[in-house]
C-alpha cells in the first residue's frame, strides 16, 4: 500500500526538510546555561537527605523523660528545617564508641513550629536506665550539642482523604509524642481533624505533656480530649484505671466513625490489638506506628528456637570494605553491622522504610512476618532489610554505603 | 564529529554499528560474587590498625574503569548489562538505593504499589516476541515472568458533546471491528490508518536490523510510509486519511502516554506505539517493574559488571572535548574515558560538566531548542474491596474531560484538577497483586513540572486537593465508590519523582517528540548530536524517545555506540 499524506513529492520534500529544520532550530536557540531546576530544589527542601541540627533547649518533662529542642545548625550548612506532617519521626545518626548508629524519634512539636527562621523540632525521650543509648543522651546532650538527622519521615500521620476527620489516638508511655504534635497542630496549626486521646501511663508522675494536653483541651474542647489511663492501681479522680480496653474505647469513642492511631511500646500493641479486634473495625481504620526493633525475636511466630544462643559469621561487603564480623542469633543484621562500626544505612529500624535495602549473597535469615517490608521481587532476587532480618546461618551480604 | 565512520545515505548519516555477537545464555539466578571493584582497593596489611572500620567503609573510592554508566534507570540498566554481555568492564552508579529509576515499587501496609508502569508494548508472547523481549532474552540473557493485560483499554470521555464510553480490545482485527461497531463507517479509513502504522513499524524494525546500513531503494519503496509520514503530526495523518472524528478519539486515546497533544506529537512515535500494542498486546511484570529492575541488576553482576547504590555522580570530568572521569557527590574519583548517561542532556550539560567551560555551546543550544517533556502526578490507592465489588472490570482506563488534547495539555500548566487521567487496576492483570478482598487502583495525570514550584507550606494541601479532584472525576466517570475503601494512600508529584530518580525537574518523559525532533531526525543526526568524545546518552531523552520499551532499547544503542568508541579510541587511555 502506498500512502501519501500530502502528496508523494511533498511528503518526500518534507521528509528531507526534517534534518535541516532541526539543525536550524538548534542553531537559532540561545547559548544559555540554565540555573538550578526549581523542582529538584524544592524536592531537596521538602526531603533533604541530611539535616544538621543543634540542641537549643532541654526540658525535663517527667522524672524519666526529657524533651530536646532542635534547631537548624546553619554553621554546619542547614539553614531551615524541612516541613513535616504531625506524627512523623526523625532518624538521628549517633556516634557511640566508634560506632555509627541510628535511632528514630517521633517529633513531639507541631509542624507549624518548624516553619520559618526560628523553626524547631522537639523530640521527647524516656530514659531507660538499663539501656545502651538513653543514659548517654542524658549525660551528653545539652544546649549546643550538634546532631545529624534525616528528613522528617514515616507514614504515621493523618491523611484526610483516607482517614476522615475524627481520630482516636491510643498512646502508651513516650508513644504520646506524635499525638502531642497532632494535638498542637489541630488547635494551633492547620490540621483539620478532632482527636480523642486514650493515653496509658503507669502512674500520674509518668504522664508526659499533661499540662500541654489539658491546655489544648481547654482551648478547643470540641477538637481535643484526653482520657488518662493509669495502670499502677493509683486511685485518682478523673483518671481511668487499668489499660486501654475495648470497653473503655466503646465508652469514650465514636467507634463507627473514627480512625484509630496507635503508638506505644511493644507490650501495649500486644494488648491493644486484641482489644481492637473485639470492635470489628476494618483494617483501613487502624493505623499503627512502627516502633523500632523487636525486643525478643525468639518469641516471634515461626522463629526457630534451636538457634537461640548461637553466633554466626557475617561477611559484609560495604563501601570499599569486605568485613568479617559476627552476628548473634536474636539480633538483627543491622545491629551486628553497627556494632562492628560499619555505619550501614538505616532509618525506621522496623522493616518498613527500605532505607537499609541490601542483598543477601548467601545464607539464611529469619524475617519477622509483621515487619517484613520487602517487595515481592526482593524476595525472589534475594534482597533483605537488615533491620528486620535475623541470622539463621553464616551469611554474606552486600550493603550500600549510607548516603547520610 | 564522527562522520568519518558513518555510512552516508542520501543526505543523512547512519552510524555503522558493530557486529552483533551472540549473548551468553544464562539462568536468571543470583550472582554469587561480590562486586569485583571492591578487591581493587588498597586495603591490605595494617590499614585497619590505623583507621577505624567506619573510616574504612567511608573511604573514598578511587578506581579506573573502561565504561561508567550513570543512573540505573531502564536505559542505564540495559546499557550496563549490554556492555557486560559484550565482555566489557562496566561500573553502574546509582544515586538511589534501588535500581530502576521510575521502574520501581513501594510498600504501604499490606500493599505493594507499582510506581510508574501502566503497560509495556513490544514484549509479546513467546510465540510472537516483540523487539524488547528479543533484546532481553537474546542479547541480555534476561528472562521474566510477564502477565498479559487482558483488554486493551476503556476510554471514557465525559464532555457531553463528545460523550463516549467504550472498551477496546488489542489485536488489529478485533480493534477495527470494535471501532466499526462504535463508529459505523470507520472501518475503511481506520484500516488504512492502521496499515500505515504497520508499515512504519516495519520500517523502523528494518532500519534497526540493518545495523545502520539500510538499502536506500528499499526505504524509498517498501518502507516509503516511514519516510512519507515522518514530517507529520498525529492529527495531520488522521486528517489526510479522513478518519471520522469519533473514531479518531478512540485511535488517539493513548496520547497521554507521549505527552504532547496530537496537534504536535509525531505520528511516527504514536503510530508505532499504537500498533505495537495492537500487534503484541500489553504486559506487566508479575511482581511490578521492580522485578525487571532487580533482574537486570542481578544479570549485570552475573556478567561481571559492578553497581554502586547510594552513589550520585556530581561531575563528569571533561578535557579538550574528551571524557576523563566522574566524581561522586561524596568525592569518589573514577577515571574513565567512556560514560553512558541515563540522564537528560539538559541536566548533564547544565549541571554535571566539569569544568563548565567544556560544555560545547551547541549542546546548550540543543537543550534550549528542544521541548522538555512533562512530569506526572500519581495517586496510589490500596482499597479494601475487590475490583468486581468496585465495578472495575478493566485493567486500563483513560478518563478524559474531552479529546481536545490541546486543552488537556494546557490543563497540565495549572494547579486545577487535570482534564485527563490514565487509570490502572492492577488486579485485573495480576489478580493476586494484593491480598484477597482488596485491590490496587492507580490514577496518573500529567503536569508541567514548574507548575509545582510552590511554597513548601502549600505542598501537602495542593497534593491532597488535586488527588481528591482526580478521585472524584474517576468515581463520576465509572460510577464506582473509591473514597470509602481507601486503606492505603500515597501521592507522587513532580517533586517525588525528582527526589527518587534525580530526574531534571522530575520530568518523567524525554524531550517531546514533535516531527522535527522525532525518531528519524534524531537518528539521522545521531553523530551531530554527540558533542563530546566518550559521552553517550540513554533513557527517555535519547534518540528512541520515551516510554518503557524505548528506554530499554535505548541502552542497546548507547552500548553499541560506546563499543564503537572503544574500538576507535581504545578503552581507558593512560
Amino acid at each position: 500500500m502506498k500512502i501519501k499524506v500530502k502528496g508523494r513529492i511533498r511528503d518526500l520534500l518534507a521528509f528531507r526538510r526534517l534534518v535541516p529544520e532541526r539543525q536550524k532550530r538548534f542553531a537559532s536557540a540561545p547559548v544559555l546555561s540554565r540555573g538550578a531546576a526549581p523542582i529538584n530544589q524544592t524536592a531537596k527542601q521538602l526531603h533533604p537527605t541530611r539535616q544538621n541540627l543543634v540542641v537549643s533547649q532541654v526540658r525535663q518533662e517527667t522524672p524519666t523523660t526529657r524533651t530536646f529542642r532542635l534547631t537548624a545548625d546553619s554553621v554546619s550548612g542547614t539553614s531551615s528545617l524541612a516541613p513535616f506532617r504531625a506524627g512523623q519521626y526523625l532518624s538521628l545518626k549517633l556516634e557511640l564508641d566508634g560506632s555509627t548508629i541510628t535511632r528514630p524519634y517521633s517529633i513531639s512539636s507541631a509542624p507549624f513550629e518548624a516553619a520559618g527562621a526560628d523553626g524547631y523540632y522537639e523530640i521527647t525521650i524516656r530514659k531507660n536506665e538499663d539501656g545502651f543509648l538513653t543514659p548517654r543522651i542524658w549525660e551528653n546532650w545539652s544546649a549546643g550539642t550538634r546532631i545529624v538527622s534525616s528528613e522528617p519521615t514515616g507514614l504515621f500521620y493523618h491523611e484526610p482523604l483516607r482517614d476522615g476527620r475524627k481520630l482516636v489516638g491510643l498512646a502508651g508511655g513516650s508513644g504520646i509524642a506524635p499525638f502531642c504534635s497532632m494535638a498542637k497542630e489541630i488547635v494551633l496549626g492547620s490540621m483539620d481533624a478532632s482527636l480523642l486521646l486514650l493515653y496509658g501511663s503507669v502512674s500520674r508522675e509518668d504522664i508526659v505533656f499533661c499540662d500541654i494536653l489539658s491546655g489544648l483541651e481547654n482551648e478547643a474542647p470540641e477538637k481535643i480530649r484526653t482520657v488518662h489511663v493509669l495502670s499502677s492501681g493509683e486511685n485518682a479522680e478523673g483518671f481511668e484505671q487499668g489499660f486501654i480496653t475495648a470497653d473503655l474505647i466503646r465508652k469514650t469513642a465514636d467507634v463507627e466513625n473514627s480512625t484509630f492511631f496507635i503508638c506505644g511500646p511493644q507490650a501495649m500493641y500486644d494488648f491493644v490489638f486484641k482489644e481492637l479486634a473485639q470492635l470489628n473495625l476494618p483494617q483501613r481504620r487502624i493505623r499503627s506506628e512502627v516502633y523500632g526493633s523487636t525486643v525478643h525475636i525468639e518469641q516471634a511466630p515461626g522463629y526457630p528456637r534451636e538457634v537461640v544462643g548461637q553466633t554466626f559469621n557475617l561477611k559484609v561487603h560495604i563501601g570499599g570494605v569486605t568485613a568479617d564480623i559476627t552476628a548473634a542469633a536474636g539480633e538483627s543484621l543491622l545491629v551486628a553491622m553497627e556494632r562492628a562500626g560499619l555505619a550501614p544505612p538505616s532509618s525506621c529500624r522496623s522493616g518498613e522504610c527500605g532505607w537499609c535495602h541490601s542483598r543477601l549473597v548467601s545464607g539464611e535469615v529469619y524475617v519477622h512476618p509483621e515487619r517484613d517490608g520487602r517487595r515481592a521481587a526482593d524476595k525472589k532476587y534475594g534482597w533483605i532489610h537488615p533491620c528486620s532480618s535475623y541470622p539463621l546461618t553464616d551469611l554474606e551480604i552486600s550493603v550500600p554505603r549510607s548516603d547520610r | 564529529m564522527l562522520g568519518s565512520t558513518a555510512a552516508k545515505h542520501f543526505g543523512f548519516n547512519y552510524i555503522k554499528l558493530p557486529e552483533r555477537r551472540p549473548a551468553a545464555q544464562s539462568r536468571p539466578e543470583l550472582a554469587q560474587s561480590p562486586g569485583t571493584f571492591l578487591l581493587l582497593l588498597p586495603f591490605h596489611g595494617g590499614l585497619f590498625k590505623e583507621k577505624t572500620m567506619t573510616e574504612a567503609v567511608n573511604q573514598l573510592i578511587k578506581r579506573e574503569v573502561e565504561t561508567v554508566v550513570i543512573g540505573a534507570g531502564n536505559g542505564g540498566l540495559t546499557a550496563a548489562v549490554k556492555m557486560a554481555a559484550m565482555g566489557k568492564e562496566v561500573l553502574l552508579l546509582e544515586q538511589h538505593n534501588l535500581p530502576g529509576g521510575f521502574a520501581t515499587s513501594f510498600r504501604r501496609g499490606r500493599f505493594e504499589f507499582e510506581a510508574s508502569l501502566h503497560q509495556i508494548a513490544d514484549i509479546g508472547p513467546s510465540s510472537n516476541r516483540g523487539s524488547v523481549r528479543e533484546f532481553f532474552e537474546d542479547e541480555l540473557g534476561v528472562f521474566l515472568d510477564w502477565a498479559e493485560v487482558p483488554e486493551g483499554f476503556r476510554l471514557i470521555i465525559t464532555d457531553p458533546e463528545q460523550e463516549l464510553d467504550v472498551t477496546m480490545p488489542y489485536g488489529v482485527d478485533a480493534f477495527i471491528e470494535a471501532l466499526e461497531r462504535e463508529v459505523p463507517g470507520s472501518r475503511e479509513p481506520v484500516t488504512r490508518y492502521l496499515n500505515l502504522c504497520r508499515e512504519l513499524l516495519e520500517g523502523i524494525a528494518y532500519v534497526g536490523k540493518s545495523r545502520g546500513q539500510p538499502d536506500k531503494k528499499l526505504l524509498l519503496t517498501k518502507y516509503a510510509s516511514l519516510l512519507n509520514t515522518a514530517p507529520y503530526t498525529v492529527d495531520e495523518v488522521a486528517d489526510a486519511l479522513n478518519v471520522p472524528e469519533r473514531a479518531r478519539h478512540i485511535l488517539h486515546a493513548q496520547w497521554s502516554y507521549l505527552g504532547p497533544p496530537t496537534s504536535r506529537a509525531s505520528f511516527t512515535i504514536y503510530g508505532a506505539m499504537l500498533y505495537k500494542f495492537l500487534l503484541y498486546g500489553a504486559v506487566i511484570p508479575r511482581h511490578t517493574s521492580h522485578e525487571i529492575s532487580l533482574a537486570l541488576d542481578a544479570r549485570l553482576r552475573e556478567l561481571g559488571g559492578s553497581v554502586l547504590y547510594n552513589t550520585q555522580v556530581e561531575k563528569i570530568l571533561v578535557r579538550d572535548g574528551h571524557v576523563e572521569g566522574v566524581v561522586t557527590s561524596r568525592g569518589d574519583q573514577i577515571r574513565t574515558n567512556h560514560v553512558i548517561a541515563n540522564v537528560s542532556p539538559t541536566l548533564v550539560y547544565n549541571h554535571l560538566f566539569d569544568p563548565a567551560k567544556e560544555v560545547p555551546p551547541e549542546a546548550l543550544q540543543e537543550c534550549n531548542a528542544r521541548v522538555d517533556g512533562v512530569s506526572a502526578f500519581v495517586v496510589y490507592m490500596g482499597l479494601d474491596a475487590p475490583p468486581d465489588e468496585l465495578g472495575l472490570k478493566e485493567y486500563s482506563y483513560f478518563v478524559y474531560r474531552s479529546m481536545d488534547t490541546t486543552a488537556g495539555y494546557e490543563s497540565f500548566s495549572t494547579l486545577d484538577t487535570p482534564k485527563m487521567q490514565a487509570v490502572v487496576c492492577i488486579n485485573n492483570a495480576v489478580p493476586d497483586c494484593s491480598p484477597p478482598g482488596t485491590s490496587i487502583v492507580t490514577i496518573t495525570s500529567l503536569f508541567q513540572p514548574e507548575t509545582w514550584n510552590i511554597p513548601p507550606d502549600q505542598y501537602v494541601s495542593t497534593k491532597n486537593r488535586i488527588a481528591e479532584g482526580l478521585i472524584r472525576d474517576l468515581e463520576e466517570a465509572t460510577g464506582t465508590r473509591l473514597r470509602e475503601h481507601i486503606e492505603e494512600f500515597a501521592v507522587a508529584t513532580p517533586q517525588t519523582f525528582a527526589r527518587y530518580t534525580g530526574a531534571h525537574n522530575g520530568i518523567i518523559y524525554g524531550y517531546e517528540p514533535e516531527p522535527w525532533d522525532s525518531l528519524l531526525p534524531r537518528m539521522m543526526m545521531m553523530d551531530e548530536d554527540q558533542h563530546v568524545q566518550g559521552l553517550q546518552f540513554c533513557g527517555g531523552s535519547a534518540f528512541r524517545c520515551h516510554g518503557y520499551s524505548s528506554s530499554y532499547l535505548s541502552g542497546q544503542i548507547a552500548a553499541l555506540l560506546t563499543l564503537r568508541d572503544i574500538r576507535e579510541e581504545g578503552g581507558l587511555r593512560s
